[in-house]
């Protein structure tokens, strides 16, 4: 994920920034195995986001829990989170990521009052 | 007067660095007790990436567990893995080629370039200069382009194997890695002319974070964390491994102890590992680079070829005379495509086989064949083909298959006993330390990560500094949670 | 603020590893229970009670000088061995350039050995971990608590009984159930394609 904010392949030409608290954010990408014990916390940063608001899962640990089938590990953070993009790989490669990126603008776009108050 | 004191009391102040934190390396928390904005106490929490790799590794057989030492330092998986294969082939009594301890050692020192860049660009970014991020990372997409090339992954690659390294370098290979040692001098020229002599840089890192000799010995650190306090301990020289003893190179040693030696020391061991790759280049070997003892090492596949990559489609065929309904192909058959009950004769059904041959594998009663040319097929023309006795190359290939199936699944048999190994990966002292009972499967595996002995001495580390030499602190020792949690 | 390049090199080996068993079976005759040797490699067995003599003897005496501890892990030998447990102390030389391995017996009724934090201060994370994946007390620490699990995580992982999935997820670690009910609870106000 950072060599895909350097320079090489760059995400800020893709009008994505990163930030550093959840209130400013729009979406969330996890990256990395889950593990129940960091479970509750992502859960907290994801509610703390404001509407609307996008997960990424990226990775196969945090898509389905990779190779990990262990005491400690969450099988995909899909299972306490609503996932919006899965982007596979161990670990993706950058162009990957930057597909999921531009798939996720692809979602934004097709959505229709996903976020209006009559839900 | 006391009333006064008694509005003005002041308490000390708990603030958590919450695992969730752009500047902590991963998921690590901190709890910092301060009077004011110095620190009292520091309590870190990890253990928010804990896996369970050691216990996974005792299910798994010494060469399944390889890719999940990748896993654990992510920065640097060449290094990782060196360490476990080092340690393997100890205890298992073999010894790689020698072509293949300087591809190795190449790739040791590669990997500890690529660590050391990833640490300057994150340890500047904290402090905040931000161009010396985007410059590293140039060099290391470099870096992680040769990876790509000979092994076809970019950060974790499973390259080294049990007995030698998996396949031979390209010539493009040496050839531009020859390049990269030219011109890398000069670029770690650019980084220190940004920051080495920079006030803030210097305000910012000398003094903070000192510890003497004897108490970092004490603390148990290792690798450039120790050596910038002074205490000549390096691995590759105490013990040496691979190719380590056939290079000619020197070791950075610090005086002062602080962060700013430290930096020192990381930034004139990636000269001197440029040193190292130009000297193993010239002086590479030629021969071959997997260690010829077949009951310990992975052979090349290319007898099981007429099965595996079938020139015409093969179609698998349940022999019904043989079968005696046991199930175990049902069990193991990924698509589902053997259908029948117990103690009658299995069916595979051809539309879903995916001519994978893992049933045929399974079976212990030779009730499988396998009809060379038969995909697509009726079950009565199979059973017509499966009468008639397999081509000679294919009876070869199959036998040959079922061996390697189980090599990998039950393990080599290693004899009894325990060993410690340590290698130098780029932050430190990788340890693994194996018991093993005879089995294909260690009994344990342990794995000493230097990162976790160095978070550990993160609160002596910090006392006493304001808040923000704690990022310092944190990017002076170096951790990945990866390898810090297991 | 200097910092120089060092050519290191190895003036003499130290001492032979079977020599410096030798010396602690001098030492401490009742103690020792074993001394194996594999790839040349020697490990010293012994009673857990004296531990912390026979570390303080290994770390001060001049000859032996064993300033590094390389690691502290325990071993489960669940139905292969009586003492259940093992405390394994690899330790190494940096003046001297040798090493030795001592491992400390440990019974399953009474899992407690007395630590070693105050010779070397960085045995106290590699025993908060050894309590954490084994259960092993160790008498005298500092702040005995689980390091890599949750605080109030049942069980030890790294026992042979203890299954590699885990727990069943009705009996799991009640922090994640938690999340589980909450994002249950969260769901009906999310889209539904």
């Amino acid at each position: 994920m950072m060599a895909v904010g350097a320079s090489h392949y760059d995400f800020d030409r893709f009008g994505i920034i990163f930030r550093g608290s959840p209130r400013q954010s729009d979406c969330l990408i996890v990256a990395g195995t889950v593990t129940k014990k960091m479970a509750p916390i992502i859960r907290r940063v994801y509610d703390q986001i404001p509407e609307p608001r996008y997960v990424v899962a990226m990775g196969s640990c945090a898509c389905t829990g990779g190779i990990f089938r262990t005491y400690s590990t969450v099988q995909g953070c899909g299972t306490f989170l609503p996932v919006d993009v899965y982007v596979p790989g161990c670990p993706p490669r950058p162009e990957t990521l930057l597909e999921g990126m531009m798939k996720l603008q692809e979602k934004m776009r097709k959505e229709q009052a996903r976020w209006s108050p009559w839900r | 007067m006391e009333q006064v004191e008694k509005i003005f009391e002041t308490r000390e102040l708990n603030v958590n660095m919450g695992p969730q934190h752009p500047a902590t390396h991963g998921v690590l928390r901190l709890v910092l007790d301060m009077d004011g904005e110095t620190i009292a106490r520091v309590t870190p929490y990890i253990g928010y990436l804990h896996r369970g790799i050691e216990k996974l590794g005792e299910s798994l057989s010494y060469f399944q567990a390889l890719p999940l030492t990748d896993r654990m330092d992510y920065v640097s998986s060449m290094s990782n893995n060196i360490g476990y294969v080092v340690a393997v082939e100890k205890l298992f009594g073999i010894e790689a080629p020698e072509r293949a301890k300087f591809i190795r050692t190449i790739v040791g020192e590669m990997s500890r370039i690529s660590n050391h860049l990833l640490w300057l660009a994150t340890h500047a970014l904290d402090i905040g200069a931000m161009t010396v991020f985007l410059y590293c990372f140039r060099e290391r997409e470099w870096i992680l382009e040769l990876f790509e090339m000979i092994c076809g992954a970019r950060l974790t690659v499973t390259y080294p194997r049990v007995g030698g390294v998996r396949n031979d370098v390209p010539q493009e290979f040496l050839d531009s890695l020859y390049q990269f040692t030219e011109e890398f001098p000069s670029r770690i020229l650019e980084y220190e002319t940004l920051i080495d002599q920079n006030r803030i840089w210097l305000k910012r890192t000398v003094g903070i974070g000192v510890i003497s000799a004897e108490e970092a010995v004490n603390w148990g650190l290792t690798g450039p964390t120790l050596r910038g306090s002074g205490v000549p301990y390096d691995v590759r020289k105490h013990a040496p491994y691979d190719a380590y003893d056939k290079v000619d190179f020197e070791v950075p040693i610090g005086t002062e102890g602080d962060t700013y030696d430290r930096y020192r020391c990381r930034m004139l061991e990636m000269r001197q590992s440029n040193k190292i790759i130009r000297q193993c280049i010239e002086k590479l070997p030629p021969g071959p680079v997997m260690a010829d003892a077949p009951k310990f090492t992975l052979q090349p596949k290319d007898k099981m070829m007429p099965i595996t990559h079938p020139t015409q489609e093969h179609a698998f065929f349940i022999v019904e005379k043989a079968c005696k309904g046991c199930g175990m192909c049902l069990r193991a058959c990924p698509a589902k495509a053997i259908f029948g009950e117990k103690k009658k004769p299995h069916t595979i059904k051809q539309e879903l086989c995916l001519g994978c041959a893992t049933c045929y594998v399974t079976c212990k009663f030779k009730a499988m064949t396998i009809v060379p040319g038969g995909k697509g097929l009726s079950d009565e023309k199979l059973a017509e083909l499966a009468a008639t006795p397999l081509p000679e190359e294919i009876a070869k290939a199959s036998e040959y298959l079922v061996k390697h199936f189980e090599f990998i699944r039950r393990g080599p048999k290693v004899p009894d006993g325990e060993i410690y190994v340590a290698t130098e990966v780029p932050k430190g002292e990788l340890g693994f330390y194996f018991v093993s009972d005879g089995t294909g499967k260690p009994y344990r595996m342990r794995v000493r990560a230097p990162s976790f002995v160095h978070a550990g001495v993160l609160p002596r580390l910090s006392v006493g500094h304001l808040v923000a030499d704690v990022i310092a602190v944190i990017g002076t020792i170096d951790i990945v949670l990866g390898e810090c949690d297991r | 603020m200097a910092v120089v390049e060092v050519r290191i090199s190895l003036p003499y080996k130290g001492m032979d590893p079977t020599e410096i068993a030798e010396k602690i079976k001098e030492k401490f005759p009742d103690e020792v229970v074993d001394v194996t040797n594999f790839r040349d490699q020697v490990s010293v067995i012994v009673k857990k009670d004296r531990i912390v003599d026979i570390c303080r003897y290994l770390h001060n005496d001049p000859l032996l000088l064993f300033d590094h501890l390389q690691d502290l892990c325990g071993v489960d030998y669940h139905g292969k061995k009586d003492p259940r447990f093992e405390v394994v102390y690899n330790l190494y030389s940096i003046r001297h350039h040798h090493k030795i391995r001592v491992r400390a017996q440990v019974p399953e009724n009474d899992p407690n050995i007395r630590t070693v934090t105050s010779i070397w201060a960085g045995a106290n994370w590699h025993e908060r971990e050894c309590f954490d994946m084994f259960g092993i007390v160790f008498k005298g620490h500092p702040d005995l608590r689980r390091i890599l699990l949750p605080e109030d995580w049942e069980g030890y992982p790294l026992r042979k009984d203890y299954p590699l999935k885990g727990p069943e997820p009705e009996k799991d670690w009640h922090g994640f159930i938690e999340v589980l009910n909450r994002s249950k609870e969260l769901k009906e106000f999310e889209w539904e394609e």
